[in-house]
């Protein structure tokens, strides 16, 4: 017979736990609100700043305009076939856990983006033409490249990765090579981890992937759930000195993109560099002029990394509202199943109670009926 | 009377200001600007000022702590770091930043040897945005 007081101490603990989580998603509850507010005053500066960069690089489409950080898809190939820059990829999560699939599911679509080898259709949330998602694209471009002499950092991902997935199929007997991409992404694949860096931002994101042997070159913690405009630009100016000088040649962000309260989907951006052949739908319709004051590149100069820092900031801002409104999910189930279960455990107290008082009355009904 | 539409963005705020105006007389890096309505497409940079927003016969302020403004024939789109109306504006937080970079800036120029420390870019960018933060609010400093 199970022990009343261990039932008693079990439901008392379950009843603090409860407490916990619902003073948590209290705590999440108003951080949201703070969060989703902030998030909301920044969405109209980032659609402006991107209606305004999408003009000007249609614009930009077809001129005689050299800019480092802005090329043609055929210049990005042939720059990548011969060059030696790395990939770095930004990586927003959060600092603490409890907040559900969040900071897991930020991993999951990083690993896919970072190792991408080309197999996977892509999952990334817009494909409209814009600026959004080269990563994948420009990788697609150079699947149809053949590596001349030397081979290029993502060439020589790929070419890991089907060294593993012939492994795998060859140990599997010859399965189709699409099953075995997981294969591919062995985390401490040295070849390709070494043609990657990562600015990670959360606690929980620096923790995945110093674990898994990235290269990390800079991390940001307590930031997480309030977000400051000052990092993304520190991040900007990192990210755009290191592509200024040619060690890195591809600049990825992944985030969570806050939808709703209830869906926060996690999506990866392409920072830099900028492809102008994705800006052919939009220059179709585009053909006035423009006056440049002082002048273009001067312009350009300033306006990008502005355009940058505004995109990272608002990532940041997606994420946090994303974190707390996971967190908020999460700690409000958590109270809903504690509730259940100080129920189902009453009831079991009852019950054992109730067989202890019959088991006692059986007990003195049978000594009775002994004495006679 | 024609109108355009001014709109004014900051990263924090969301949208500062959205409304139909008649003219917009504002600095540039290069110099100042009055911007009508049917304006040729431009972009441009904005630094630190009191922008004048002429409406309804009207004059209205507008202080920008720089940013960037593009001009399309029927709209005019300002992103700025920090935008602020007059009633935003507190005048003794602005007034003590004026004094405290006016004098950093004066002792730098006194002797830029011995002031080092001084970081005369930054003193002067907030010399110029408290000026601009008074003048909205009517306040002229030398």
């Amino acid at each position: 017979m199970a022990n009343l007081q261990h039932i008693r101490r079990r439901i008392k603990s379950v009843k603090n736990i409860q407490k916990i989580t619902n003073a948590m998603d209290m705590i999440a509850r108003s951080r949201f609100n703070a969060a989703r507010d902030a998030l909301l005053s920044n969405v109209p500066y980032v659609a402006k700043t991107k209606e305004i960069m999408r003009r000007v690089m249609s614009q930009m489409r077809g001129q005689e305009y050299e800019h480092p950080f802005i090329k043609t898809r055929d210049e990005l190939i042939a720059e990548q076939q011969e060059g030696a820059g790395k990939f770095l990829f930004i990586v927003i999560a959060s600092d603490k856990g409890l907040a559900g699939s969040f900071a897991s599911n930020v991993f999951k679509s990083a690993h896919d983006t970072i190792e991408y080898d080309g197999t996977e259709a892509s999952t990334s949330l817009d494909d409209d033409g814009d600026d959004e998602n080269f990563h994948k694209k420009n990788f697609d471009a150079l699947k149809g490249i053949k590596p001349a002499g030397k081979r290029t950092p993502k060439q020589q991902r790929q070419m890991t990765a089907t060294g593993s997935v012939a492994k795998a199929a060859a140990r599997q007997g010859g399965a189709d090579s699409r099953t075995n991409v997981s294969v591919a992404r062995e985390y401490n694949d040295a070849a390709y981890i070494d043609g990657i860096e990562l600015i990670t931002v959360g606690r929980k994101a620096t923790t995945h992937f110093k674990q898994r042997g990235y290269n990390i070159i800079k991390s940001y913690h307590g930031i997480s759930e309030r977000p400051q405009y000052k990092y993304a630009k520190e991040i900007t100016d990192l990210v755009m000195e290191r592509f200024a000088s040619g060690e890195i040649i591809d600049v990825t962000l992944i985030y969570t993109q806050f939808k709703s309260a209830i869906s926060c989907v996690p999506d990866d951006v392409t920072l830099l560099p900028i492809v102008t052949d994705d800006y052919a739908k939009a220059s179709a319709n585009l053909k006035e002029e423009y006056i440049y004051e002082p002048d273009v590149v001067s312009l350009l100069d300033k306006f990008m990394p502005r355009r940058i820092a505004t995109r990272i900031y608002g990532a940041m801002l997606h994420s946090a509202a994303s974190e707390l409104s996971s967190r908020m999910n999460a700690m409000s189930n958590a109270t809903d199943n504690a509730q259940e279960l100080v129920g189902r455990l009453n009831l079991f107290y009852n019950k054992v109670r109730q067989a202890g008082i019959t088991n006692e009355i059986n007990e003195i009904v049978g000594g009775a009926n002994a004495l006679e | 009377m024609a109108t355009i539409l001014l709109e004014v963005a900051t990263p924090d705020k969301g949208e500062v200001y959205a409304k139909d105006i008649n003219m917009l007389i504002t600095r540039s890096i290069v110099g100042e600007l009055g911007i009508l309505p049917k304006h040729a497409n431009l972009l441009t940079e904005l630094i630190p000022h009191a922008m004048r927003i002429k409406e309804g016969g009207g004059e209205t302020k507008l202080f920008i702590s720089g940013g960037f403004m593009e001009v399309t024939p029927d709209k005019i789109t300002i992103l700025a770091d920090a935008a602020e109306i007059p009633d935003d504006i507190d005048v003794e937080r602005a007034k003590s930043a004026y004094q405290r970079a006016n004098e950093r800036v004066t002792a730098y120029k006194q002797s830029p040897k011995a002031h080092e420390d001084i970081d005369i870019d930054r003193a002067e960018a907030a010399l110029a945005r408290a000026k601009a933060r008074l003048l909205v609010k009517g306040v002229h400093m030398g």
